[in-house]
């Protein structure tokens, strides 16, 4: 059941902010939604919602066509960037609304407001107003508003984005451990990858309107499929070699040796990569690169630009032939200037498309 | 020994703001107080050279409003007209504002504008077809014209300030009501109203005040049956002389509802004013 999403259109005039985005997300899978602003990730939430109509297309809820259906009728719960509390009301009627608009009894709405604001860890601020209180218990009690009345959808708009840091590594996994202990499936837009990559069980990685690749975190990590996905997951983002497919003179890139290194499994699917002018990367995550001696068995030769020790790890950043790009490692002993070999961990090269 | 200099310097611009608003306020204060001593004093009091400002008191100009003039069938009329012409422009523009303001209506700036270009034409130019309407329709001389007629004058007042009330709510309030179960109009009943009162109030005041004060079109489109307080108080300068304490009785009469009016509303008031009071 869960959500189904097919050929879903956004236009405004001639602007297209959604492109014929189909997607399936589970029954109580937690499905992020992630891309640069204007990526069209909030529009299709926003139409998941029945906050935006599609322009064409059509949704489903838990089996039911909701496509023109209002909000209210979607047993679907939200939480806002900007909180969307009522700031008339106090902390309690704020997490009471939606049980007082469906008629519940009032002995019952007190019964669950208190449970859920227990729960939530806003039981002594009941009696504020939303002004009143940080903005970390803003988003609880957005969050309490949400999941007061049990719905079967839970849509989040980058909940966390007006958080400062460290409140919002806290607040990611207790909205993950209680999004799963509830069992709702969740919707959860973000521009953040830390965001998308600790929370999601699925994530979608969506471009000017399109579901680029829609993956589990580590498979988006391993395989990105797309020269975009590759840049926007990571930090530093994977190394992208240009690379040129031939049927007949097989595969050149600009540093040969990590072509070379792709196996020959892999390198027979270059094909399906590979624009129609046979433009292709080979892609190499930053760590997964090696420094060795220089003229080491397949080794590539670059010169060192820039050593950034962190502590933990260093990046190193290399010049070969002009190709300039990233080795993460240990501590190490290179120096700007020096010339060492590079090397690719065994099967770690990859294939990624142009955009 | 710096700080009792600066403490000093603190209470000597204190006594200077105070002296300044002392002074502001006796300025605009002048004339009421004097309109109001005016309307208690007999005519021999009022045209007294200097000025008297001790006298004995008399309701008598007063009581000749009430009975020469008929001020209780005008300010009937005036209460009535205005009070009813104020509800019809708040709601039917407050609800327009709403449509203007939250949904994708076409051509939304060009018929913002049409409803604004009521305001700019010359209320005198009106006065003869509105003259001709009311005598075809038999409504001249009769409350219903002139509660049109200001509901119509206030509507563009209302519909323009209580957009920019509106479209000053966060959209996610409105958006977080739909999806917590709310149809439209629930929304706009159990949000978003109840968070602009404070512009409600205030445009309220506004556009009570213009139709309470008005008198041109009152003058012309009224005989004698629906006659309205400021006519009333016009009458009191005759060809040859102005009376004086009937004026000034009529003025005190005029103001004391806006007075009233505006002290009720003080608290939404000041909040309606300073825009942005929702946002949490």
């Amino acid at each position: 059941m869960g959500i189904e999403v097919r050929s879903v259109y956004k236009r405004f005039g001639a602007f297209t902010a959604v492109n014929g985005v189909s997607v399936d997300i589970k029954d109580g899978e937690f499905f992020v939604m992630l891309g640069p602003s204007g990526c069209g990730k909030t529009t299709t939430l926003r139409m998941i919602a029945g906050l935006e109509l599609p322009s064409d297309g059509q949704i489903k809820i838990n089996g039911r066509d909701v496509t023109y259906e209002e909000p209210r009728h979607r047993d679907i719960a939200m939480a806002f960037q900007d909180y969307g509390l009522y700031p008339h009301l106090s902390v309690f009627q704020n997490i009471e609304f939606p049980l007082k608009v469906r008629k519940i009894a009032e002995g019952e709405r007190r019964k669950k407001v208190h449970a859920t604001a227990e729960k939530l860890g806003i039981a002594e601020y009941l009696n504020r107003k939303p002004g009143q209180i940080s903005g970390g218990q803003r988003q609880r009690v957005s969050l309490a508003r949400a999941l007061v009345r049990n719905p079967r959808v839970f849509l989040m708009d980058e909940p966390l984005s007006n958080l400062d840091a460290k409140l919002r590594a806290t607040m990611r996994t207790e909205i993950k451990k209680l999004v799963t202990s509830l069992g709702i499936t969740t919707v959860y837009v973000t521009h953040d990858q830390i965001e998308a990559m600790s929370m999601a069980d699925r994530i979608a990685v969506m471009r000017k309107g399109d579901m680029v690749q829609v993956a589990t975190p580590l498979e988006i990590y391993d395989r990105p499929r797309t020269e975009f996905v590759a840049d926007f997951i990571g930090s530093p983002p994977m190394n992208l070699f240009p690379a040129h497919f031939d049927r007949k003179k097989g595969i050149a890139a600009s540093v040969q040796p990590f072509a070379d290194s792709l196996s020959g499994e892999v390198a027979d699917k270059a094909s399906s990569f590979a624009d129609a002018q046979g433009q292709f990367f080979v892609g190499v995550r930053p760590e997964h690169l090696l420094i060795v001696g220089d003229g080491a068995e397949g080794a590539a030769s670059a010169s060192v630009d820039f050593v950034e020790p962190l502590g933990q790890t260093t990046n190193v950043y290399v010049d070969c032939g002009g190709h300039k790009f990233i080795v993460v490692t240990d501590r190490t002993e290179a120096r700007v200037g020096d010339v060492v070999g590079v090397l690719v961990a065994p099967g770690k090269s990859r294939l990624v498309a142009p955009n | 020994m710096s700080s009792s200099i600066t403490r000093r310097g603190s209470i000597l611009s204190g006594i200077g703001y105070y002296a300044l608003a002392l002074m502001a306020t006796a300025f605009f204060a002048f004339p009421i107080v004097w309109m109001t001593l005016s309307s208690l004093k007999s005519d021999a009091d009022i045209s007294a050279y200097p000025p008297r400002w001790v006298f004995a008191p008399t309701l008598e100009s007063y009581r000749k409003l009430f009975t020469e003039l008929n001020a209780m069938d005008a300010l009937i009329n005036s209460a009535f007209i205005v009070c009813l012409a104020t509800l019809f422009a708040m709601i039917a523009g407050t609800l327009a504002a709403y449509g203007l303001a939250r949904f994708d209506v076409k051509n939304k700036n060009f018929i913002a504008f049409e409803v604004l270009s009521i305001r700019m034409l010359p209320p005198m130019v009106s006065v003869i077809p509105l003259f001709i309407i009311a005598k075809q329709l038999g409504i001249f001389d009769t409350p219903w014209l002139l509660i049109a007629v200001y509901t119509l004058n206030g509507l563009p007042f209302v519909v323009w300030v209580m957009r920019v009330f509106i479209q000053e709510i966060p959209q996610s309030i409105e958006e977080a009501a739909l999806i917590d179960g709310c149809s439209r109009f629930e929304c706009f009943w159990r949000v978003t109203l109840p968070l602009l009162l404070p512009g409600l109030a205030a445009t309220m005041v506004i556009i009570f005040m213009f139709a309470w004060n008005e008198f041109l079109l009152a003058s012309i489109l009224t005989s004698s049956e629906a006659r309205t307080l400021p006519v009333i108080a016009a009458s009191s300068i005759k060809a040859k002389a102005i009376s004086w304490g009937l004026g000034s009785a009529a003025g005190v009469l005029m103001s004391l509802p806006i007075v009233v009016l505006v002290l009720l509303m003080q608290k939404y008031l000041v909040r309606g004013l300073t825009l942005g009071a929702v946002k949490g």
